[in-house]
Order: structure tokens, then C-alpha cells, then sequence
């Protein structure tokens, strides 16, 4: 359905270019749920942004982003509008700001009925009341003619989730949903991305940094490194049998929280920092930081090549740690 | 059992509750409504509060000392100082806000427009602007009036076109802070034009920054109007107003000087209640204000 080829975002700063995103591609089967991993600055973002062009005008944009068998990069400012919101919609990291402060809630959400859906103030209004049901929000009734500022954290992204499938759009991408909440509130976002992919079919591209997260609720894992794509495989394969050695040592960091006697071991850092994105190197990009590395490594980029069933790798020494 | 019935109200309820507990709680700011009220009903109500109207003479008593037949005396011609004083604050008020209203209607979309799309757009705008403003306000406002004829509704659009330049500054540099806030790229990703972006989602968003900026421009569009009065580009008899008054008494200030003293410190003190009336909106809509 969304079908992402040879992507490259360059932005044009001061200092120079910065190679965000450097040919990197995706794609997304309806009612999937596909997790893009990485490290901040990975290009993740910047990666799923660039779908419907929210990016900047300081960003160059190149590849292809097939939706529904259109090219969204190139179409017109008022054809993407069409399909912001509606077709493809999106959740970002800030619930705290990322509302209007004047307007209550029950008004944003309506916002978006009428804008796409054309319903009158009345049916947005009874619209949103299911909607915010739907994401569960108690007392949908009186909430919809709360202010922001009254709502929690965890509410407020409840209310931003509800904005973005009002339309019941083809693909919700989820940009760290959770990072800015409470653990506990964590785990009930979550659970609600499952329902409404299961209730609506939606499909879903759940951007986060979070590997636990991604064991929770995808489908499917790209992990990203330095805007571009280290690896890819379905959630078991990749926790089963991490290929790539930045993967491990991602697996390696995340916290396992009490296995048994005599089991806490130390968490394993990755060594090293991620390469500035000033220049592309004629490298893999993890060369610097990778206990594999040899010369090979440092003078091509490496493929990407599929090692085990639906597994994908770019890494010239892929294997498990 | 005591059971303690917390009464949920309206979050607007709750807002102006605590707006209205902050500004009471400045006497000086309370002051300065009353004033401005008090001037505001009596212009309004002008035609029933004035003894005479503006253009009553009394020929048999001229240059009168205040007393209980002409209250605050009369001029050289006969005119009742205290109705011509009435009659003027009508002119004041009139061109005050209107002006005020028309710099903001013209200024505002312009500011933001400027501030929203950045570039070459905001390069312009904001260059013209500071050019603009580079002219003292009288100056451009007698400018304009002298290319318009004298006139109370040329005066006004003299006025008013004056204060476009530091209405544009505000909305612009509104607009430009409004807009990196999360939820102009929320909207923008569920769809939003940049028409319902400006006037939905950041317009409503800097009104109180506006309100003031009004109060502060309306008295400053008094002086304007009296400048231009006494300078004769403003009302016309049988019309009056302050500026027109002092005029006037400049010719007697040896003899009467009430004849400027009545209508300067109605000029002074509306002006004045206006300026506090407005740092105090200012204040308590300031959301760092915790008083």
C-alpha cells in the first residue's frame, strides 16, 4: 500500500549539507504494523515526515513515496492536503503542546470531521464523542468540552490519537508516542495502537527508540542507522537472531529487569558516537563503532542482502553476537 | 458526614474569575476602567448629559467665570465649557477607537502573513514597516490628514493609518512565535491550509497580546486626534473637541486660562486612565503573573 524507494532527505544548513536520510526505502502492507528503530537523529523521523512533506522547505527530498499506487512527492500542496489527516495521518511525541491551547478538545477533533469528512457541526459533534470512546477516554461527554490544559498527559495523547483516525485513515504513523508519558500510561497507548489496528485496520508505522516497544505491538522491524537502513525482519526473526551488530548492541542496552538468581548483568553500551551526517561515507556508517570492522567495511557501503527468510542486512560481517 | 462538594465550573467561568481577582487586585489598573467608563458613557450619552449643545453661544456672557449658571464658565463666543468638554469627549472616544479599529483590521492580517510565510514576504513587510516607523507618529498622522482635508472621519483614517506600522510589529512577531509552537505542525499534518492555520489556530492564540496593544493605541490616538484638532485638520465647527478647545483658549491664556486647563485635564486624565487601565490587562494577562 505505501511502498517508500530510494528516499534521500538533504537539508541545507548553515554549516553545510546534512545527509538525513540517505536512500532508504520501506514498505507497508494494509493493517500492518511495521517499527522504525534507531538512535536519535537517525533519520527515522525525518524519514516518515517526508511521506506527506511536513518537513521544512530547508529539506530536499528525493526517491519515491508510492501511495495507492500515487507518488505523494509529487503531488500538489492541495492533493497532499487532501490526504494529510485523512489517508495518512499522524501522532507526534509532544501531547503537552501538540493541542490548541484556546479550543477546547471536542472542537479539534471536530475540526478535522468537518475539514475532510464535510459533517456539520452537530454530526462532528456526536462523531467525536464515539471517538473519544474509542480511545478510551472516560466520560467522553463532559471531556469534549474540556481545554487542554485540564487533561493529562496520557489524555491529551488519547485526544491527538482520536484526531488522527477520525478520518479512519489508511496509515497512522506514530512518531514516539509514548516517550513523553508514564510507564504505566505507556502500556495503555500501546494497548490502544493494537485495538485500533485490529478495529480499524489501520496500518500503522510506530517510530520509536524503544526496542521493548516494538517487541509489544509490531509486526515487523527496520532498524535505522545513521539515515539509513541496517536492518530489517519480521519482530520474532529480529529478536531471535539480530544479525547486524549494531542491532545486538541495541538489544544489549535494553534493561532486563530481574531474570532470576544471579542474572543482572551489566547493560552493554555501544561504544563510540553516531557519525556526523555532514558528508556520506563512502563507508558503512557503523564502521567506527563496530567491533567487526576491517577494511572492507571502511572503503564500500554495504547492500542490503537477505540472510535468513525475509531477514535483510547490511552488514558485510552479519551474524549473531 | 461532611461531604465537600467541589462545584465543577466552566473553564471560561474559572478563567474570568481569576482574571477579575488579579485586576481587582490593582487599584490603580481599577482606577484607570472607571475613568476610561465614565468618559466612555458620557460621550455616549453626550446629546442628554450636556447642558447646551455644541453649538449653543450665549453672547451675553462671554469669557464667564465658572459659577452656577455656566458651571466651568464659558468662552470667548459664549460656549459652554463644561458641554463643549462633553461634546469633545464624544470626538476622542469616537476617533480613538475607530482608528484603533482600523489600524488592527489592516495590520493584523498584514503582521501575520509577514510572520507566517517568513522570506522575502516578512523582508518586505517588516523593512516597510520599520521605515514607517521611523516617522514620529504625529508627524505621519499630520502628514496624512494634510494630504486628506481636515475632517473628523479624515482624521480618523489619518490616525488610523498611523498606527498600522506598530500593529504590524506586534502581530508579526506574534505570529512568528506562535507558529513554532507543536500545534501549527499538528495541523498541518492533519490537513490544515495555511488560511485556517493564521486565522484559527494562531490568531486566537495571541488576542490578549492585541487586546492590550489596543488600549495602549487607543489613547495615543486621542492625542492624535487633539494634535491634528488644534492644528485644524480635525473636527469642524460646529463640531468640537479638545484639541479645538485648546486652540481656541491659546488667544486668552493670559485672561482665561481655564479656557486650556478644563479641556487639557480631560485630555490628560483619559489618556492617563487608558495607559494604566492597559498595563494593567497587560499584567494579569501575562501567564507568568501570579499575583
Amino acid at each position: 500500500m505505501l511502498e517508500v524507494s530510494d528516499l534521500s532527505v538533504r537539508f541545507d544548513t548553515d554549516d553545510g549539507p546534512v545527509h538525513a536520510v540517505d536512500r532508504m526505502s520501506l514498505t507497508l502492507a494494509p493493517g500492518e504494523v511495521l517499527g522504525v528503530v534507531g538512535e536519535s537523529g537517525c533519520g527515522k523521523s525525518v524519514t516518515c515526515m517526508s511521506f506527506v512533506r511536513l518537513l521544512p522547505e530547508t529539506a530536499h527530498v528525493t526517491g519515491r513515496v508510492l501511495f495507492e499506487g500515487r507518488d505523494l512527492l509529487t503531488l500538489s500542496a492541495r492533493e497532499l492536503r487532501r490526504i494529510r489527516g485523512r489517508e495518512i495521518s499522524y501522532v507526534f511525541q509532544e501531547p503537552m503542546s501538540s493541542l490548541n491551547p484556546v479550543f477546547t478538545v471536542g472542537r479539534q477533533v471536530g475540526e478535522v470531521l468537518q475539514r475532510h469528512l464535510g459533517l456539520s457541526r452537530a454530526a462532528a459533534r456526536s462523531r467525536t464523542i464515539e471517538l473519544l470512546r474509542l480511545v478510551r477516554i472516560p466520560a467522553a461527554e463532559r471531556r469534549l468540552d474540556e481545554y487542554p490544559h485540564q487533561l493529562s498527559g496520557g489524555m491529551r495523547q488519547r485526544v491527538m490519537i482520536a484526531i488522527a483516525i477520525a478520518c479512519d485513515p489508511k496509515v497512522l504513523v506514530a512518531d514516539e508516542p509514548t516517550t513523553a508519558l508514564d510507564v504505566t500510561i505507556q502500556a495503555g497507548i500501546l494497548d490502544l495502537m493494537r485495538d485500533i489496528r485490529e478495529r480499524l485496520g489501520t496500518a500503522i508505522v510506530l517510530i520509536t527508540h524503544n526496542l521493548g516497544v516494538v517487541a509489544d505491538v509490531a509486526d515487523r522491524v527496520v532498524v535505522m542507522y545513521a539515515g539509513r537502513k541496517a536492518e530489517e525482519a519480521p519482530v520474532p526473526e529480529l529478536f531471535a537472531h539480530p544479525q547486524h551488530p549494531y542491532t545486538i548492541g541495541l538489544l544489549g542496552a535494553v534493561p532486563r529487569p530481574y531474570e532470576g538468581e544471579g542474572t543482572r548483568e551489566r547493560l552493554q553500551e555501544i561504544p563510540g558516537r553516531v557519525p556526523s551526517l555532514h558528508e556520506l561515507p563512502q563507508a558503512c556508517a557503523f564502521a567506527d563503532r563496530c567491533p567487526r570492522a576491517d577494511e572492507v567495511t571502511r572503503s564500500q557501503i554495504p547492500q542490503l542482502r537477505e540472510v535468513r527468510p525475509s531477514h535483510f542486512v547490511a552488514c558485510f560481517h552479519p551474524g549473531p553476537g | 458526614m461532611n461531604v465537600i462538594v467541589v462545584a465543577e465550573l466552566d473553564p471560561r467561568t474559572r478563567r474570568r474569575r481569576l482574571l477579575r481577582k488579579r485586576f481587582l487586585r490593582r487599584p490603580v489598573a481599577v482606577a484607570g476602567l472607571v475613568v476610561v467608563l465614565f468618559f466612555v458613557v458620557v460621550a455616549i450619552f453626550a446629546p442628554w448629559v450636556a447642558p447646551h449643545s455644541s453649538a449653543f453661544t450665549d453672547f451675553n456672557h462671554t469669557l464667564a467665570k465658572p459659577g452656577s449658571r455656566y458651571l466651568l464658565g464659558t468662552d470667548e463666543l459664549g460656549h459652554d465649557e463644561l458641554s463643549r468638554i462633553i461634546w469633545g469627549a464624544r470626538s476622542s472616544m469616537l476617533v480613538g477607537v475607530l482608528a484603533t479599529l482600523l489600524a488592527m483590521v489592516i495590520a493584523v492580517p498584514i503582521g501575520m502573513v509577514a510572520g507566517y510565510y517568513r522570506g522575502w514576504t516578512d523582508t518586505v513587510i517588516a523593512r516597510a514597516t520599520d521605515v514607517l516607523l521611523s516617522f514620529p507618529f504625529v508627524i505621519l498622522a499630520v502628514g496624512l490628514a494634510a494630504i486628506l482635508g481636515p475632517s473628523l472621519l479624515n482624521a480618523t483614517l489619518a490616525i488610523g493609518i498611523g498606527s498600522i506600522p506598530g500593529f504590524i510589529r506586534i502581530a508579526r512577531g506574534e505570529t512568528l512565535a506562535r507558529r513554532e509552537e507543536d500545534y501549527v505542525p499538528a495541523a498541518i499534518a492533519n490537513g490544515a491550509t495555511d488560511r485556517t492555520i493564521i486565522f484559527r489556530h494562531i490568531l486566537p492564540n495571541m488576542t490578549s497580546t492585541l487586546l492590550v496593544q489596543a488600549t495602549l493605541t487607543i489613547p495615543q490616538a486621542i492625542i492624535g486626534e487633539a494634535v491634528l484638532s488644534f492644528l485644524g485638520l480635525g473636527v469642524q465647527p460646529p463640531q468640537t473637541s479638545w484639541g479645538v478647545m485648546l486652540q481656541d483658549a491659546q488667544s486668552y491664556t493670559s485672561q482665561a486660562p481655564r479656557l486650556a486647563v478644563f479641556p487639557g485635564i480631560a485630555l490628560v486624565l483619559v489618556v492617563l486612565a487608558f495607559n494604566v487601565f492597559g498595563d494593567g490587562l497587560r499584567d494579569i494577562l501575562d501567564p507568568r503573573t501570579t499575583r
